[in-house]
């Protein structure tokens, strides 16, 4: 039996740090722990997870709410949150953001936090003070498309060119996939959805080789002048559980110059347990 | 494979709980899209029964092929105009190669301000029918 009432609470990121959850699906077998995560639900939430088509879909859906009420709720954000309590609604372009309550003598912190999973991950990730987007993907995931034909259609020149000039298939698979999950997380930090930045108006460069990895930064380069590029946006992409690449992206608040973003990754199961994992920056495979 | 028997029977025993879902999903997916088709039921009938004024039945089946071979769905998979592609488990990059696909089998080009306003395999095959007819 697992008690609801149970959840420890958190520690808020600092401004300078992003918190980074996971939960992989193939973890959660208990029959009463999946029923506890739809007790969680909002009604229309349920109605979501079960329209789903098939179990699979519907435990990841399901995980993917479970994971991100509990996870807010914990950082004690005030007395009267609990999971179950959380409001959310989706932005005028669809990103969702947690609805708090208003009272005179209270203001809720700045939290921002933005969801993405694969069939096999669920990740969320959580800032104070700087809207995010994260985005995940199996390592091995395959592309229908043409990997060239499709990065002709949607990538930068420039990233096509970086793509084209490796030679080995499945490194430029790698690499394919980790540039997507970076462009997808700058995309899901405006919140203003795929049209608000169309992939060919800006380039995700990655930094010049360099002995230690962390050191090795990723910008963001637009494409359109006059750029609406105005903000200070800063990426990291980490590897979760060996199996997937997730990428991050937020503003930098104030950081100096090159200061890679502090990541911290935790693995979970909602309700039940968590620990620390460190975060890995992923080397050529 | 074990594990795979063991969560479908997990999410059933789970979902059993829930009363009439499958109305449930079609009303909240309209309410959720700003439409007002109350009437409309969940129907399992294929789309080229439903009377619109919408694309063709060969279209939508076209669309239909494209999406179950995108996302790896057995033949007998129910996939009909109906068929939200997040329901059927596609992602972002899943959509994004769907598009490609029917740019590539429709001869035509797919703005991303379009592309985000599909969600269903009827949407595409819309917008799919209103690009042919502009050029």
């Amino acid at each position: 039996m697992f008690c609801t009432s149970a959840l420890s609470p958190l520690q808020l990121p600092s401004r300078m740090e992003t918190h980074l959850w996971y939960v992989l699906p193939n973890e959660v077998k208990s029959q009463s722990l999946l029923s506890q995560y739809v007790d969680l639900l909002s009604p229309l939430e349920k109605d979501h997870v079960f329209s789903m088509r098939g179990e699979e879909l519907q435990k990841s859906a399901l995980l993917a709410r479970a994971l991100v009420r509990t996870t807010i709720a914990r950082y004690q954000i005030h007395s009267r949150v609990s999971p179950r309590s959380l409001v959310f609604r989706k932005n005028a372009h669809g990103k969702p953001e947690v609805i708090w309550e208003q009272s005179d003598d209270w203001h809720p912190p700045p939290l921002h936090f933005n969801l993405s999973h694969t069939s096999s991950l669920i990740a969320c990730g959580v800032t104070v003070g700087s809207p995010i987007g994260i985005d995940v993907e199996e390592k091995q995931r395959t592309m229908k498309s043409n990997i060239l034909s499709f990065a002709k259609r949607y990538f930068s020149c420039e990233e096509v060119e970086v793509l084209s000039a490796i030679s080995d298939p499945e490194v430029q698979r790698h690499e394919f996939i980790k540039l997507w999950t970076l462009k997808e997380a700058y995309v899901k930090a405006l919140g203003t959805g795929f049209s608000g930045a169309p992939f060919n108006t800006f380039t995700i460069r990655f930094g010049v080789a360099n002995p230690n990895p962390e050191d090795s930064a990723i910008v963001i380069v637009p494409l359109e002048k006059p750029t609406n590029l105005t903000t200070n946006w800063q990426f990291a992409q980490v590897q979760l559980a060996g199996s997937h690449y997730a990428a991050i992206c937020r503003q930098n608040d104030g950081l100096p110059g090159g200061a890679s973003m502090k990541v911290i990754v935790r693995k979970t199961i909602p309700l039940v347990e968590e620990h620390c994992v460190p975060s890995i920056v992923p080397v050529d495979d | 494979m074990a594990s795979v028997a063991g969560s479908s029977t997990l999410m059933a025993s789970i979902s059993c709980r829930k009363p009439n879902q499958a109305s449930n999903f079609n009303a909240v997916s309209l309410a959720i899209k700003g439409n007002s088709f109350p009437s409309l039921k969940s129907c399992s009938a294929p789309s080229r029964f439903r009377v619109s004024c919408a694309a063709k039945p060969e279209t939508v089946d076209k669309v239909c092929s494209i999406v179950r071979k995108q996302l790896a769905l057995p033949e007998d998979s129910a996939v009909t105009g109906d068929s939200k592609f997040a329901s059927l488990g596609a992602d972002s990059l899943d959509t994004v190669e769907i598009v490609m696909g029917l740019e590539e089998e429709f001869g035509i080009s797919v703005e991303e301000e379009s592309a985000q306003t599909i969600a269903t395999v009827q949407d595409a095959a819309d917008l799919i029918e209103k690009l042919i007819s502009k050029e």
